[in-house]
């Protein structure tokens, strides 16, 4: 017997599909069983490698509780642990932090490289014997969670259970292929957080749709109509929008951004906008190019990391400051317009009568590719 | 340097949190312990030097491991890489 509401009704096709029901935005059970089967289960974006960006920095992250490390080693990768140690389970780095040498538990002093090797059990066979037959090092290394950077962003598949990332996401690296470009991050204007009383999911469902763009963005609607976009969905991988009328910012002398090398002609004045699932929103322009994660806190609560990229280094380009910080601006408006509808969804699915509401079959393509993945997530991980 | 001061110098690094000086001291005592014979009380000081320059990645954490290893008291680690 299941005791949730069936999702055969999220899962028909988009003439006749409901949106997922009320519990899967208000109730923490639902919320719990999401954790487990939508966001453990495959590729979740946790961070930016520019959070870390020298060797030995290491930044502690709660993802849905789970204590993560992300820490940057001596040959530039990105690795994620478990923020845990082997020994008696202390948190081993709580704020963020550069390491000198190894990773030293405040507790009893074991030490793990960089790596997550064990390198050191300080009177582990009493005091002054740092080794004992029946701790073996080789075994207790720390736990390393799956992970992968596409784009800045770090993503973790923390049940270790899906497939590769490049096999999950090989569709939108292909299609954006032209961006296969080094980023740069914009600098500390280009980096902001919104804290917003509302499920994660409504973040992504108002993300990829163009719908709303009139009513709730009137200022961009002057350059950027309803009729420029097209819907982006790719059924169990990702979708979003597009615009044909990208239009670049310009300063007061005229002055654009440097474009991203080598782009196709496509991309002249086309941009696009895709959540890639479960819950990290890019976007990409000519000139450059932003990515979100979604934390999710609880049923009610996420918070949006927004990060901005561009072609060219800060250092080499100190000219397009004033430029950044005022794209970093717009961007912000834009995103902080999102934030009374999302509030106001996740407010209404406290309406006991609400039935998941009906799509609009020609624009709300994306949202409903969205809701039939995680709809899919969910009945798998029931299924097992 | 007589052991009250020594303590003394070690719970002020302790305090400061100063690898460069908890490495400088803790190796004294042991060197002290070990040159009267105490091998058990200098690995005890000797591990602390070891860890304290492993964690901040200072080059004596190799000289401590060799000493360590010579008293069979530690694996020998690679610092090459
Ligand atoms: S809990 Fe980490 S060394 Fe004991
Ligand atoms: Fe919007």
């Amino acid at each position: 017997m299941n005791k949730h509401s069936a999702l055969s009704s999220v899962l028909a096709d988009v003439t006749v599909a409901n949106g997922l029901p009320n519990e899967h935005y208000v109730d923490p059970a639902i919320f719990a069983e999401e954790k487990r089967s939508v966001l453990f289960a495959n590729w979740s974006g946790i961070g930016f490698g520019k959070d870390v960006p020298e060797e030995g920095d290491a930044k502690p992250v709660d993802f849905l509780g789970m204590p993560l490390l992300i820490v940057r080693d001596r040959d530039g990768e990105v690795g994620v642990f478990q923020n845990t140690c082997r020994h008696r389970g202390m948190i081993l780095v709580d704020t963020p932090r550069k390491i000198g040498g190894a990773i030293r538990c405040p507790y009893h002093s074991w030490c793990y490289s960089l790596k997550g090797e064990l390198r050191a059990t300080p009177h582990v066979g009493g005091p002054g014997q740092n080794k004992h037959e029946d701790v073996n090092r080789d075994e207790l290394g720390l736990i390393r969670v799956r992970s992968f950077v596409w784009r800045d962003v770090i993503f973790v598949n923390v049940d270790g259970n899906a497939p590769a990332f490049e096999q999950v996401h090989g569709a939108l690296m292909e299609r954006w292929g032209d961006f296969d470009k080094p980023i740069f991050h914009g600098g500390e204007t280009s980096s902001f957080k919104l804290e917003v009383k509302t499920n994660w999911k409504l973040a992504v469902e108002n993300y990829c749709e163009s719908y709303h763009l009139p009513w709730v963005h009137p200022g961009l609607n002057s350059y950027s109509r309803l009729e420029d976009h097209y819907n982006i969905e790719v059924r169990g991988q990702y979708s979003g929008q597009g615009t044909l009328v990208y239009r670049q910012l310009t300063d007061q002398d005229g002055a654009t951004f440097p474009d991203f090398e080598g782009l196709s002609d496509k991309w002249d004045e086309g941009a696009e906008y895709v959540a890639l699932y479960p819950n990290v929103l890019f976007g990409v322009q000519r000139d450059h190019s932003f990515a979100i994660v979604l934390e999710p806190v609880d049923q009610g609560n996420t918070v949006e990391h927004i990060e901005l990229y561009y072609a060219k280094s800060i250092e080499d380009t100190p000219e397009y400051d004033g430029l950044r910080a005022s794209n970093a601006q717009l961007w912000k408006t834009v995103f902080e317009e999102d934030v009374f509808v999302v509030e106001g969804m996740q407010k209404g699915r406290h309406g006991m009568l609400f039935d998941g509401g009906r799509f609009s079959p020609a624009m709300d393509g994306p949202t409903h590719n969205f809701h039939h993945w995680v709809a899919t997530q969910i009945e798998n991980g029931r299924a097992e | 340097m007589d052991k009250t001061e020594l303590d003394r110098l070690l719970l002020d690094a302790h305090d400061r949190n100063d690898h460069a000086a908890l490495i400088r001291y803790y190796t004294l005592a042991a060197d002290t312990c070990e040159q009267a014979q105490d091998i058990d009380a200098a690995c005890f000081y000797l591990t602390h030097a070891f860890v304290f320059a492993l964690e901040c990645g200072a080059a004596e954490a190799d000289a401590l491991n060799q000493r360590l290893v010579a008293h069979g008291r530690g694996h020998r680690l690679n610092f090459s890489d």
